[in-house]
Formats: C-alpha cells, sequence, structure tokens
C-alpha cells in the first residue's frame, strides 16, 4: 500500500492523516520575489535630500500661539524656494535638495532668503537674525542650526561625526535630563553614541532616543508641513467694452461659477469678496460684497451680484471684471432633520433661506436701513426702544430678556407707534387740540426721571381720543410750562 | 342609474341640493362624492357658494376676532396675498387688527417685516402684545419709495418671511398689480396701510377701519367693512373690540 503522505500529485490535507497539513508554497518562488523587491529598491533609491533649517531663538519669548502665526508668516517666504516647509519649535524646514541647481547652489539659496526674512523679521518688530544650517535629515539640521555654527553637511556619511561635535544642549531636554547626562560625564552628543542604546532608553526614554535616530537618519520622520492659506482671484478681459451692466451678469455667473467650484474643492465658504470692474484709463470700480452668512452657492452670489449692478452707476464702460476673495470660512451645513415635522431644522433652513433674503436687502438699500429693534430697561418711554442695524443685532446675546422682564409686571399700555420728537398741542377755551378736539380717555401714569443728569423728566401720561378716531398717548409737563404734547399713537 | 345623470338635466341649482339629500339620506352611491365637496369648499380658495359666501371654509388664517372673522371668505385673513387695511389717519386701531396674527407668525418662527411705518416702532409695545422684537426688522422711513416697493415685492416673493407691513398713502394700480402679483408667487402675506381706498385695486382684500364717535366713550370699539375680498359679493361691515389687553388694564 501506497504511503498518502509521499505523493506529491496530492497536495491536499488527506482525510486519512490525523493532522491537517499546511500547504507551503513552492520555495524558488520566493528568493525571486525578494531579488526584485532588492532591484526595485536599487533603482528607486534616490539622491538623499537636503534640509535647510532657519531657527529663530528669539521667538522663543513669545506665546505659542503668537509663535505659531509668525512662523506662518515667515514660512510663506520659504515657499519661494521649496515646495515642502515644515514646522518645528521657533524653526523652519525646508527641503532643498531638488532645488539646489536651479537657484546655483546653497549659497544662491541662502543669499535669496536672507534680505527678505530680515525684512520680514523687522515688519513683525523682532530682532533680525536667524540661525541656519543643512544637513540631510530633519532633526539633525535643525541641531545643527540650534548650535549656531551655520554648519553645512552634505553627505550622510559625515553626519555622525558633524552631530558628534555639537553640545547636548542643543538637544533642548528638560532641566532633570540635563543634569543627569552631566552627572554620566556626558558633555557631547557623541558621548551619548559610545553609550548602548538599551540602558540609554532606560534612563531617558523613547522620546531622547527617537530624536538621536532621526538625527542620524535611523527613524522616520514624521513632519508638519505648512499649507498655504487658499486664495482665489480670477480675472476676466472682456472683448469688448460693456456699457450696460446688464450684460456683464453672465460673464459674472461663469466667474462666480468658478469661486463656486474652487471653494467646493477645498470645502470653505465665502463671507467677504470684492468684485472689482476695470475702465479704460480710470480707476476701477470696486464693489465690496459681504455677506451675513457664508455662502459658496454662485446662484446666490450672482443675486446679490445682481443687487448691487442695479444700485451701481459706472463712470465708463468695462474692460473687464475680476473678483477676490478677501475672507474664507469655513464650510457649515445645517443637519437634515430626520423626522419631517422636527421643527427647530425646518426653522434653521427657513432661516438660511430668509438670509438669503436680508442680505439682497441688505445691499440693495444699504446696511443702516435695515433696523431691528429692542426693548431696554428704562422708565423714560423715548429711551425704551432701540433700533439697531441688523448685524450689530446679531451679536448681541438674547437682546429680549429686558422685553420677557416687562412682560411679566404689567405697566399701563405704551403706544406701537412712538413720535420722534414729542408734538406740542394746543389747549384752547380748556379744550386739547392737535388736528381735532382731544378727549382724555384714561390716566394720569406719572413718569419721573433722569432728575440727577439735570435734564429733569417729569410727565403726566394720558389716553386719548381725537375727534377724528385716532387714539393719542399724550403727555403733560408737570414742571415749566406745564405744556401738552403728544407722544404717541395707539395704532 | 346615477343620480347625477338624471338630476344633471335639471337646472344646477338643485344639483346640490341633491347630492346633500342623498349625504344625508347616506346612500351608498354618493356617499363618496358628497363630503369631497364640502371639503373642497372648506379648503380651496377657488372654490365658493354662489349664494353666501362670507364665512365660508376654513382655509383662512384666524383673525383672532371671532366677529371678523364670520364675515371673512375662508374664516381669516388669507395665506398669501396683498391685503389693503385703509384708515384715514394713523392710530385708529388698524396695527390691533393684526396683532392675533403677528403674534402666530412669531410663534411659527417666521419673521415681521416693516416698511417704512410712518413713526418710531415702539418695542415695548410690541413686547407688550406679545410679539418678541428678535424676529422684528424694520425698513427706515427714509428709504425712497422706490426701495421701500423693491423689498415689498422681493419679500412677499420669499416663501418664509411670514408677514410684510407697508406703509405707503398712494400707489398706482400698476404697482398694486405687481405686488399682488409678487405675493402670488410667494408664501407670505403682505399688508398695505393707505389713507384712501383706491376702487380698482387688484388686491386680494380690502378693509376699512372706522372707530366710533369717541363721545359714547366707546375707546376700544371700531367698526371694519370690508370693502372687497375674493369671494365676498358685497361690503360687509362688523363691529369689534379692540385693545384687548389695554381694557384690562383700565377696568
Amino acid at each position: 500500500m501506497e504511503d498518502p503522505n509521499s505523493t506529491s500529485q496530492l497536495p491536499l490535507p488527506s482525510p486519512f492523516s490525523g493532522k491537517a497539513e499546511v500547504v507551503k508554497l513552492p520555495l524558488r518562488d520566493r528568493p525571486s520575489l525578494a531579488l526584485k523587491n532588492k532591484v526595485g529598491k536599487a533603482q528607486s533609491k534616490k539622491p538623499t535630500s537636503l534640509w535647510y533649517a532657519v531657527y529663530f531663538p528669539q521667538l522663543a519669548e513669545l506665546s505659542e500661539s503668537q509663535q505659531d502665526e509668525q512662523l506662518n508668516v515667515l514660512a510663506a517666504l520659504l515657499e519661494n524656494i521649496s515646495a515642502t516647509v515644515s514646522f518645528h519649535p521657533q524653526a523652519l524646514i525646508c527641503e532643498i535638495r531638488s532645488s539646489l541647481k536651479y537657484f546655483g547652489g546653497i549659497e544662491a539659496i541662502h543669499n535669496k532668503l536672507k534680505g527678505p526674512l530680515a525684512e520680514q523679521l523687522k515688519q513683525l518688530a523682532l530682532p533680525e537674525y536667524f540661525l541656519y544650517a543643512a544637513c540631510p535629515t530633519v532633526t539633525g539640521s535643525l541641531l545643527l542650526a540650534r548650535s549656531g555654527h551655520n554648519g553645512l553637511i552634505y553627505q550622510q556619511d559625515n553626519l555622525r561625526s558633524a552631530l558628534g561635535q555639537l553640545s547636548t544642549n542643543v538637544l533642548h531636554l528638560n532641566k532633570e535630563q540635563n543634569r543627569r547626562l552631566y552627572n554620566m560625564g556626558i558633555r557631547h552628543l557623541r558621548d551619548i553614541w559610545r553609550l548602548p542604546t538599551n540602558d540609554l532608553y532606560k534612563r531617558f526614554g523613547s522620546d531622547f532616543i527617537n530624536l538621536l535616530n532621526r538625527a542620524l537618519n535611523l527613524a522616520p520622520e514624521p513632519t508638519r508641513n505648512y499649507v498655504p492659506p487658499p486664495a482665489f482671484s480670477t480675472t476676466y478681459d472682456l472683448p469688448y467694452e460693456i456699457d450696460n451692466l446688464d450684460r456683464l451678469l453672465p460673464v459674472a455667473g461663469e466667474m462666480l461659477e468658478q469661486l463656486s467650484e474652487f471653494l467646493q474643492r477645498r470645502d470653505l465658504c465665502t463671507s467677504h469678496l470684492l468684485f472689482s470692474l476695470k475702465h479704460e484709463k480710470r480707476s476701477s470700480t470696486v464693489i465690496n460684497m459681504s455677506l451675513r452668512q457664508p455662502s459658496r452657492s454662485s446662484e446666490h452670489l450672482l443675486m446679490l451680484l445682481g443687487t448691487h449692478f442695479s444700485n451701481l452707476i459706472i463712470p465708463a464702460p468695462v474692460i473687464a471684471a475680476k473678483i477676490k476673495v478677501k475672507k474664507f470660512d469655513a464650510f457649515m451645513t445645517h443637519s437634515e432633520s430626520l423626522l419631517s415635522e422636527d421643527k427647530s431644522a425646518t426653522k434653521q433652513y427657513s432661516d438660511s433661506n430668509l438670509n438669503q433674503f436680508m442680505e439682497q436687502l441688505k445691499a440693495k438699500l444699504g446696511g443702516h436701513f435695515v433696523n431691528s429693534i429692542k426693548t431696554i430697561a428704562e422708565h423714560c418711554p423715548e429711551y425704551a426702544t432701540q433700533q439697531m442695524t441688523y448685524e450689530k443685532m446679531e451679536k448681541i446675546e438674547k437682546p429680549y430678556k429686558v422685553g420677557q422682564e416687562l412682560k411679566k409686571n404689567p405697566i399701563s399700555p405704551r403706544p406701537l407707534f412712538l413720535l420722534e420728537k414729542p408734538e406740542q398741542l394746543v389747549l384752547r377755551n380748556g379744550k386739547l387740540y392737535h388736528r381735532k378736539s382731544i378727549e382724555i380717555i384714561s390716566g394720569p401714569e406719572r413718569i419721573e426721571t433722569y432728575w440727577w443728569s439735570g435734564t429733569d423728566v417729569r410727565r403726566d401720561y394720558y389716553v386719548a381720543v381725537e375727534q377724528n378716531g385716532s387714539r393719542l398717548w399724550i403727555y403733560r409737563e408737570r414742571s415749566g410750562e406745564k405744556n401738552w404734547y403728544l407722544h404717541g399713537y395707539f395704532a | 342609474m346615477k343620480p347625477y345623470s338624471e338630476s344633471s338635466a335639471k337646472a344646477p341649482e338643485p344639483l346640490f341640493n341633491r347630492a346633500y339629500s342623498h349625504a344625508d339620506a347616506g346612500n351608498q352611491d354618493n356617499i363618496a362624492d358628497s363630503p369631497s365637496i364640502e371639503e373642497l369648499l372648506n379648503h380651496n380658495t377657488n372654490l365658493w357658494r354662489g349664494c353666501n359666501m362670507a364665512g365660508q371654509g376654513i382655509h383662512g388664517r384666524s383673525t383672532g376676532y371671532p366677529q371678523l372673522d364670520s364675515i371673512l371668505p375662508g374664516r381669516g385673513w388669507p395665506q398669501k396675498g396683498l391685503i389693503e387695511i385703509i384708515s384715514p389717519q394713523w392710530g385708529m386701531g388698524e396695527l390691533q387688527l393684526l396683532i392675533p396674527l403677528m403674534r402666530s407668525v412669531i410663534e411659527q418662527g417666521h419673521w415681521i417685516l416693516w416698511i417704512s411705518p410712518p413713526h418710531l416702532l415702539y418695542a415695548p409695545a410690541l413686547v407688550q402684545a406679545g410679539i418678541s422684537t428678535d424676529q422684528v426688522l424694520v425698513v427706515n422711513l427714509e428709504t425712497s419709495c422706490k426701495d421701500a416697493l423693491w423689498s415689498m415685492e422681493k419679500a412677499l416673493q420669499t416663501n418664509n418671511c411670514g408677514l410684510v407691513l407697508a406703509w405707503q398713502t398712494w400707489l398706482p394700480g400698476k404697482v398694486l398689480r405687481r405686488l399682488q402679483l409678487a405675493a402670488e408667487t410667494g408664501r407670505t402675506l403682505g399688508v398695505l396701510f393707505k389713507h384712501r381706498d383706491s376702487k380698482y385695486s387688484q388686491s386680494k382684500m380690502r378693509l376699512q377701519i372706522k372707530s366710533f364717535s369717541p363721545q359714547a366713550g366707546s375707546f376700544n370699539k371700531a367698526e371694519v367693512t370690508i370693502i372687497k375680498a375674493r369671494g365676498n359679493f358685497q361690503p360687509l361691515t362688523t363691529q369689534l373690540e379692540l385693545y384687548r389687553h389695554h381694557s384690562q388694564h383700565t377696568a
């Protein structure tokens, strides 16, 4: 009888054998795979990158948020020489190997950067100096820059010896670790390299080892890269001059469509943009479109622009149009409600619709014509109401709180219409006249306030009816000439 | 045999009577038809009975004044469209007519837009009437007439503005027609306050408010005439008691 295990034709586990057999891949395939990988690696091996570090020790005195801000500004300058700019504590590091040939050597790059950086530092009111260094690793270049020697190391082989000369201060360790290193008799980085890694790991933790490994290109270096802020500006040169702004709308529509696409790709919205119309031999007309709520809908923006156009008188024919976005905002959408009858969600939706209308209103009439009103806890009637522009209103939280209190303690009736300036009434034969004779219905309600300010308010208010049917709110001064005034209408 | 074909040979008037009598009798053939007529009359603004139309249907928004509801088609203000309220001078209680409506508009989360009111809108009075001021917007009196009309038209075209109140003493018929058309496209009710009636106005409804002679001591009483309302044949008049919160206070 044949042994089932010996047959090469039956790789499947035999039902007769007691345990399942592990099927192995044929061995000869494996080395070839490994070989391929090796070849691939060798072929794709790039020249080692070169990192140029710029270190600003003066930033250390600022708060962290300020540091971030300043580094962002400075990073924009480094963008000129490299596509990869990363942030580090008080330092910026960029890759320059790829642009070395283009600029003609590291000296040229440094000279190109020196001027603008100094100028920018001056603008930021900081001391105009910085330290720099370049080497094949990010952390290495940072350490070199911190040492202040402005070193330059092209080859990775030289990295170890060059870094070894640096004092341990460049590692920016905490006090305790510094003390420990000092007690161990370590003054320079090369002293550390003589020590066994395992023991160092035990004494100083993984961060310390990681830092050194990254400096020597033994560990990967994750970096936080600079992302330039979004910017959008587009110009359209018209093939012929346009006098009628309505004919510009299709062009504007197309430009806004572009803007909308740009915003959608970046998940952004805009709340402030400039639309400028260029004229020949004249300064261009600029339409300042600020939105109450960030938007990226081209239809909405076009509608607003159309409203602006309807108010605009252009001094000369338009030869080109330009859109520039001044402010970007994160895109926020309202969440749809799961249940159709959910009230808050529908309210939000209607609010957003209404906001579009309000914006249009504001664009057409001008912001100061559209007002909100609110009540103020105040005894003197003319100061108890306040009109304010709609934007201001938005900023005040719970503006009607005072009103709620008023509702709780009923005061005598107030008229819906108040005269901005009280009108004096005529008293003839013991009867009051406005247009027709007036008859008092109820009152008086005495209001005495502002005695502390010198402009005393001492009045007796009455509700009255005029002969022709108007309901009036009138008062009589309690001091001075005791004149009668009309102050409001119960409309 | 269908009862409809039989009755259609006769005059159209008994057709309805017949249909109703069948419904009352619970006739199996017609039981599905007759309630639908009732329903249509109640909810369709374009359908009404030829004889007595006031107080028919329930498609309106209640005015808050039962006497006024009873003489309005649909038993209340229309859902959308343009209403003209004529008062010989301001302060006749013309806004009081709308206070309950305003309250419901605010409660629904909509807005009230006041376009160029003749005087300062007094916030404490609104709060007293139970209208929260944070959903109230005022377009200044200084706005040009053209801009004011533009904003009224735009507001009427929106679906969710709620209520638009405007004060214009005289408007040509063409403008009124345009406003009326705008109001038909949107879902917002517009109210125009005027001093004088214009006979050929296109508005859906024209009301006139008059007060009783003040000598009678009837401060709260007002007389409202519906000069025209889509669905009413002749002017109807009723007497209302306004300023309810006010009378409570003085009592």
